[in-house]
């Protein structure tokens, strides 16, 4: 057999710039060697070349095919390598992988998107997708916790956001200082001050393990529904392919079923919060 | 079992002698206490051990190997392998390989190209090992699916039988070089005889266990204290999972030059499901232990319809720990009914 289909072979992209967000979180923006689209949840494989890969869900709108940004969190063997590469230098991505964020559900609905740290990579792909299909949606909600203002990231993104008809943001950090204007707190605190109509509305959750689990308490307490409530799924996705069994979650590979799951979905499985 | 005829021992081991080169046959040798699949090559056919249970190599590892560059061309492909002496559990499992890796929206190529330059010669068990329990999980100790061609050695003759287009070809070709003589109505009683007599051995000396639907829910049960049990023994060496027909899960290993290497890797080891802030579900050893048959008995019958444990019980022969899962289900069993 001579040409195999890649399904494991990288597609080489060149790091066009990397942008700073806050001492552990920078922003890749990659230009792939040919055109790469993705939905908005899906995720990728990023391959530094002969050292290791990871799963990252592209922060960058969907809409755009000939460059992608992935922001990334310096936390463990392959990211503290990745936060040493300098633009120019060439990546490998394969992808995109798994299922995304169902937006034909959200039409017509009020869209409350609960995200913490370096959670927001997804949500901001989600956020401009919402963008270009503002007309259809009610109004779009953003609660969105860090650790310190030094933590939040995509603070001009956040600004832009603000500007547009329908959308809010709302932040907190779990310890202020003397230049933070706005709630102080984990990110829950903020669903208590927010306007919507949780009959008419779907929940969005992003972020580190332990704030997804009281994030989607707090949500279900507030009544919203187990299957309008839509978790990113974080586990060690490998292949990609729903083969290797790295992520298997019960009976879901979350690579192939995920990452994208509503709460419904997966909340008799064993250690969904680990 | 569709068509087919029978020949000598002599002229069928004259057979592959003679087709060593055209072809990478595979065949069961006995070394001592040890029965697994050899390459034979012109003078070795005749020490193939015919109708003997399980080799102690899974059948997996033809499809998967241990260790395989992915992102290169696959090697040559003028040499089919034939791999003769399959049992009914390694055919089996292939249900399960074939829905995980040809799956229609990631098909394997590796694996596509392998299955397809294969041609896989079952064989009737005639004998059974300490630990064999496939007929408690809805399986046979002969080919019922899965195979190209089935054989059975009876009084010094080797009778195959086809069971598809692969087999038709094979056949052929034997028949244009041998002698072979058709099968009467009383070969095939004497191989139905035969395989009645192993199935109802199989059946009397597992009668304890609970079949494959009962451990499943079996496994449900809320109560850990057998599992702690059991899994003190257990010190993650990930044997039960390598020599396992049906557990494929494996890590991607990257190579200079964005290449990858797919290498078979377990559940039971720990760090098999961590993720990069440190977060891992199968943290504990217990649970990770507990993980292998959740998904054999539980998960991947749920997801894909086939079974994930044919009862081919080389996880028991293989355990350095002595844990038997057989032991462990019929405790569990008569601790679920007290």
């Amino acid at each position: 057999m001579n040409a195999l289909p890649g399904i494991y072979k990288p597609l080489k992209a060149k790091v066009e710039n990397i942008i700073e967000e806050s001492p552990l979180i920078r922003t890749f923006v990659l230009r792939p060697e040919y055109e790469f689209s993705f939905k908005t949840g899906e995720f990728i494989e990023l391959t530094l070349d002969g050292f290791g890969e990871a799963p990252f869900t592209p922060s960058s709108s969907p809409l755009e095919r000939d460059k992608m940004d992935v922001t990334i969190m310096k936390t463990g063997y392959v990211t503290d390598r990745l936060h040493q590469i300098k633009p120019g230098e060439i990546l490998g991505i394969r992808g995109p992988f798994g299922r995304g964020y169902p937006l034909e559900k959200f039409h017509g609905k009020e869209v409350v998107i609960l995200g913490g740290g370096c959670g927001f990579a997804p949500i901001r792909s989600l956020m401009y997708n919402l963008m270009a299909i503002r007309d259809k949606l009610k109004k779009v909600i953003l609660c969105y916790g860090a650790k310190t203002p030094e933590e939040c990231i995509y603070k001009p993104f956040v600004s832009e956001v603000r500007s547009i008809e329908k959308f809010e943001v709302y932040r907190s950090v779990d310890h202020a200082d003397e230049t933070w204007e706005e709630k102080e707190g984990v990110v829950t605190v903020l669903l208590d001050d927010i306007q919507v109509n949780i009959k008419e509305s779907v929940a969005v959750v992003c972020g580190p393990p332990v704030m997804m689990k009281f994030g989607t308490f707090k949500l279900l307490e507030m009544g919203f529904g187990e299957e309008d409530i839509y978790l990113s799924m974080e586990k060690n996705m490998s292949c990609g392919l729903g083969k290797c069994g790295h992520c298997m979650m019960g009976d879901y590979f979350v690579c192939k079923e995920g990452p994208v799951f509503t709460y419904r979905e997966i909340k008799d499985y064993p250690n969904i919060w680990d | 079992m569709k068509e087919g005829f029978h020949l000598s021992e002599a002229q069928w081991t004259h057979f592959l002698e003679n087709h060593s080169e055209k072809y990478n046959i595979y065949a069961p040798v006995r070394h001592d206490k040890i029965i697994d699949y050899e390459l034979i090559n012109k003078v070795g056919a005749g020490e193939i051990d015919y109708n003997i249970p399980r080799p102690i190599t899974p059948l997996k590892l033809f499809f998967l190997p241990v260790k395989e560059n992915v992102t290169l061309d696959i090697g040559d492909p003028s040499r089919k392998n034939i791999i003769i002496g399959v049992p009914s559990c390694d055919l089996i499992a292939l249900d399960l390989l074939d829905e995980i890796y040809l799956n229609e929206s990631f098909p394997d190529p590796y694996y596509l190209y392998r299955r397809e330059n294969t041609i896989l010669i079952g064989a009737d068990c005639y004998g059974v090992l300490e630990h064999c329990h496939c007929t408690s999980y809805g399986g046979n100790p002969y080919p019922t699916k899965n195979y190209d061609l089935v054989l059975s050695l009876l009084n010094d003759r080797v009778y195959l039988l086809g069971n598809n287009k692969k087999a038709e070809d094979f056949l052929d070709e034997i028949k244009s070089n041998t002698e072979t003589s058709e099968v009467s109505d009383d070969d095939l009683e004497n191989i139905f005889s035969k395989r009645k007599e192993i199935r109802k051995k199989l059946a009397e000396m597992n009668a304890n266990l609970p079949d494959y639907k009962e451990t499943s829910e079996l496994i449900k049960e809320p109560d850990e204290s057998i599992w702690e049990k059991y899994s003190k023994n257990c010190v993650s060496c990930g044997a039960c999972a390598a020599i396992c027909p049906t557990c494929t899960c494996f890590l991607l290993v990257d190579r200079p030059g964005f290449e990858k290497v797919r290498q078979l890797d377990a559940c039971q080891y720990p760090g098999f499901s961590r993720v990069a802030a440190g977060g891992d579900h199968l943290k504990k050893l217990s649970e990770r232990f507990k993980n292998r048959y959740l998904c054999k008995y539980v998960w991947k019958p749920e997801k894909f319809g086939s079974i994930a444990c044919t009862g081919c019980g080389r996880c028991i022969e293989t355990c350095i720990g002595e844990i038997n899962k057989n032991e462990l289900f019929v405790e569990l069993a008569s601790a679920v009914e007290a």
